[in-house]
């Protein structure tokens, strides 16, 4: 390659600097909540005016937190892995074409991505009333797995498509049924795709708001929507202290799915 | 070759979960929306109007609601490409040895909980926030700036939110550039700043229109951050709606919102494959 | 070791007749190759007899087994794709474990047999490698193996060499004929490579358009072709239009441009129907000089040099060209062009084919 050719790929310094700056300030939020979840004062300064554990202790000893963050858990967990297994099972007849309208069909499963998600909300607030599912932790559950499935069906498809299909049939003539051939063959070769997919629901379980929050009792709230609602009274620094906390699991959540399936080319 | 019936059992039981718990929930949001509006009770039985779609297109507080929120998908777009560029330009084509971390750094905050990140720029933007005491402690201003409850907190907090989702969609418009091609112009005499007008830039645009809806999309659809930096008072749709829904229990209204929001954010999506699929015939 | 027969097998996708009522039987031990261009219809008889593809008609046999109906994994074959289609998260090891594991074999039996396997593909010592850390021929090698493991009753080739490079496709041909000699096993071998169909195989089946044209030994297939469509994808074959023109009982004359009339021994087309006569370069006998008593006359127009023999385009009557060869270190290996020359034509190797889109 000429001398030209080579700078031409390559970004320039104005491109890489502008690059950098943007990096820094998709941080910065980051970098505040940790620091005045460590602040004495309520409000923040920089320097802070002294450091202290104490936002940390009142959460974490708070029920009405810890209760929030059992319901977030049970959630993203269920809701993960019902739609683990729907969406792979799914995606799978999709892939091996069993079934006409493949197409639409996919559509269809795609479509609760391209809704606003607070129109899901109301439309399921509305249809829990009637039929009394309101405030049920399987009303919860259901509406988790509608915001969580498509991102399952989106990377099985895509870690599906990749595959020789000889494999697997391969494996039936030497004499595997048709589920020991996907359960011994196809699923370990997806797998990476499956967790990283499966990473993506559970967040965004996690992280729901404008379905989540139409749909719960008075008594049981999940944390987002805790802190939600917390920050409408007020800004207070134990939200700053719950908010690192999920920073910091967010954090350690990614770099395990780095290290374990190259979490990076899965985004 | 699988059965038709293996191939039913297994796609069966989501779509059965998705019809039950999205599709017939949405299609009864309808009937809603013709309903009238009765204050305390709900809705009077039996009546059916247009009015709540009349009123959508009429009232001047709907309308203003209504182009406030385009007009912030169209900033927040925007914004997120200008900054989303240069960065996708880094990952896609810098040093290797960042591609990862900064990849990672990119996909961090995007993982990171929306509300957790709203309030970050709660800490940041209001009266007694880091930015305001920064620029008085400075001598910059001396009384604070109103940087939160209105428009400019609105942008900053959405561009942010949103700017992970555009930079990946561009990093694998870049990649999909062929080099050869920018080599080939750049042998053929262009400039580096030519280069990427003339063939970098146009052969990414595909990505960058998929980038452009996605955003836009996710913007006017939004509620947890134009709530948390908008406070209860500067609204979008998404926050009339869960007021109306939540606060004034007028749900005629709310529902004929939803379907308003939901009917522009399908029309963008289908104008933008429209788009593509010309400009995949002129290829 | 069991015979494998096909009993009318036929396969439609909605109209379109891929294979047409194909009967036949291969012997027990024996080894039969499915030779013909892509999309004749013999991957999909393949697919048929693995289980793979489900038959519209007629019935396969195993031994005495009608096995049409069973799914792949209760037919007890061995089969080695094209691709290779190792399972690439599992060790070498594992690959060829994975047919003895579902027939419950395991502990000192199973290490046995794997080891069997791979020391038969001489690959004994690569059980802890990934596929992926092999070369494109011991990976060939593992999946023969995998296929072996489980003594299958019937082993099925599809294209299993094509992937391979011409030295290497060489060497298999020979190592996986020692090896089905050795072990005795029936096998069914698809392939569009006439030299691997015609070394290889005790019968070779030439297929084309779904139909079985000729089932016979590799020396009938060369020597006897049975339809035209035989004699003009076997060997070398010049390619001209001309017509019938005359008919002797089972043979007669054709005619090639205005004047040039050849014997052939057998025609199936009544005189003056228009055909492709197909002639094999090697059947043709070349001399230099003036042509005598029932020789054609003509002249070189181009010699090309192809290692152990030389071809030449020589001109005949009517401007009619013929490829003809001679050994190149034998008197006539440098004749240069423009000089005359004698052609011989055996009438057994003339024949002729309807064109191409003129059968109804």
């Amino acid at each position: 390659m000429s001398a030209t050719t080579e700078k031409a790929d390559k970004p320039g310094l104005a491109v890489t600097t502008v690059a950098l700056l943007v990096v820094v300030f998709l941080q910065i939020p980051v970098v505040v909540v940790v620091l005045a979840a460590f602040s004495t004062t309520s409000y923040l300064t920089i320097p802070p005016q002294g450091w202290t554990l104490q936002w940390f202790a009142k959460v974490l000893s708070d029920p009405t937190y810890l209760s929030a963050i059992r319901m977030s858990l049970i959630l993203a967990f269920g809701s993960t892995a019902i739609s683990l297994v729907l969406g792979t099972a799914a995606a799978y007849a999709l892939f091996r074409k069993a079934i006409p309208g493949s197409e639409a069909i996919t559509s269809f499963l795609m479509a609760p991505l391209i809704l606003p998600a607070v129109v899901i909300g109301v439309a399921l607030l509305q249809y829990f009333s009637m039929t009394g599912l309101r405030g049920s932790l399987f009303g919860l559950l259901m509406a988790h797995v509608i915001i969580t499935v498509p991102y399952i069906v989106r990377s099985a498809l895509a870690s599906l498509s990749g595959l020789d299909l000889a494999v697997e049939e391969a494996a039936r003539v030497l004499g595997a049924s048709g589920f020991e051939a996907f359960r011994l063959v196809t699923l370990p070769l997806i797998a990476p795709g499956l967790v990283a997919g499966a990473l993506f629901a559970f967040i965004t379980s996690l992280d729901n708001v404008p379905v989540t929050i139409f749909l719960i009792s008075a008594s049981q709230t999940t944390l987002p929507v805790l802190i939600f609602s917390s920050v409408e009274m007020g800004v207070d620094p134990s939200v700053a202290a719950i908010s690192t906390l999920l920073i910091v699991a967010t954090g350690i959540i990614l770099l395990i799915a780095e290290r374990r399936a190259g979490f990076h080319r899965f985004v | 070759m699988m059965k038709t019936r293996t191939g039913l059992m297994l796609i069966a039981p989501l779509a059965l979960v998705l019809a039950g718990f999205f599709l017939v929930p949405v299609l009864m949001l309808l009937p809603t929306s013709f309903g009238e509006y009765l204050p305390g009770s709900g809705m009077t039985p039996g009546v059916w109007t247009l009015e709540n779609y009349t009123r959508i297109v009429t009232d001047d507080y709907y309308l203003e609601v209504i182009w406030r929120t385009l007009g912030l998908g169209l900033f927040v777009t925007l914004a997120c490409l200008v900054l989303g560029y240069p960065l996708a330009y880094l990952i896609a084509r810098g040093p290797q040895s960042w591609r990862v971390p900064l990849i990672l750094l990119v996909v961090f905050p995007m993982m990171l909980n929306l509300v957790v990140r709203s309030f970050g720029w709660i800490a940041l933007l209001t009266n007694r926030g880091l930015v305001n005491n920064l620029l008085i402690d400075l001598g910059l201003i001396s009384t604070p700036l109103k940087l939160m409850f209105n428009l400019t907190g609105l942008m900053i907090g959405l561009t942010h939110i949103y700017l992970p989702f555009m930079v990946l969609m561009l990093v694998a418009a870049i990649q999909n550039v062929p080099r050869d091609v920018e080599s080939a112009a750049a042998t053929l005499g262009s400039s580096r700043i030519h280069v990427f007008t003339s063939v970098t830039l146009p052969l990414s645009a595909p990505g960058i229109l998929a980038g452009s809806i996605l955003v836009f999309v996710l913007t006017i659809s939004a509620l947890v951050t134009p709530r948390m930096l908008g406070g209860p008072t500067y609204k979008v749709m998404a926050t009339v709606i869960y007021d109306e829904y939540m606060q004034l229990l007028d749900w005629p209204s709310g529902s004929a919102l939803s379907f308003t929001l939901t009917f522009m954010a399908i029309a963008v999506i289908w104008l933008s494959s429209r788009l593509t699929k010309r400009w995949a015939g002129m290829a | 070791m069991s015979a494998l027969t096909f009993d009318r097998l036929g396969k439609a996708y909605g109209e379109t007749d891929v294979v047409k009522d194909v009967s036949l039987t291969i012997g027990e031990g024996e080894f039969v190759s499915l030779l013909g261009p892509s999309g004749c219809g013999k991957t999909t008889i393949l697919r048929m007899v693995a289980g793979l593809v489900e038959p519209s008609r007629g019935r396969i046999l195993i031994g005495n087994d009608d096995v049409t109906s069973l799914p792949p994994n209760k037919r007890g074959l061995g089969l080695v794709f094209q691709s290779y289609a190792l399972f690439p998260h599992l060790t070498v090891f594992e690959n060829v474990a994975f047919g003895l594991r579902r027939r419950k074999v395991s502990g000192a039996e199973l290490d046995k047999r794997v080891k069997e396997a791979l020391a038969m593909v001489r690959l004994a010592a690569f059980g802890e490698r990934y596929p992926r850390q092999l070369s494109g021929g011991q990976q060939q090698r593992v999946a023969i193996a995998r296929a072996l493991a489980p003594h299958p009753r019937v082993l099925l080739f599809d294209e299993p060499l094509s992937n391979l490079d011409a030295q290497l496709r060489d060497e298999m041909q020979i190592e996986l004929k020692r090896l089905q000699r050795g072990l005795g096993i029936t096998t069914l071998f698809v392939t569009h490579d006439q030299g691997e169909a015609l070394s290889m195989s005790d019968r070779v089946g030439v297929m084309a358009k779904g139909v079985m044209q000729q089932f016979a030994t590799p020396e009938d297939i060369y020597h006897r072709p049975a339809t035209g469509f035989v004699a003009s994808f076997i060997g070398k074959p010049n390619r001209l239009s001309g017509m019938i023109a005359s008919r002797d009982g089972a043979g007669g004359t054709v005619k090639l441009g205005n004047s040039l009339v050849l014997p052939a021994a057998k025609l199936d087309q009544p005189a003056g129907a228009r055909v492709d006569i197909v002639i094999r370069q090697e059947a043709i006998g070349l001399a230099a000089g003036e042509a005598g008593q029932g020789a054609l006359p003509g002249t070189v127009a181009l010699r090309s040099f192809s290692g152990a023999r030389v071809q030449y385009v020589v001109k005949l009557a009517d401007d009619v060209e013929l490829v003809a060869e001679a050994p190149s270190s034998g008197p006539d290996a440098a004749l240069p062009v423009g000089s005359p020359v004698a052609l011989r034509l055996d009438p057994a190797a003339v024949f002729a084919m309807t064109p191409e889109g003129e059968r109804a």
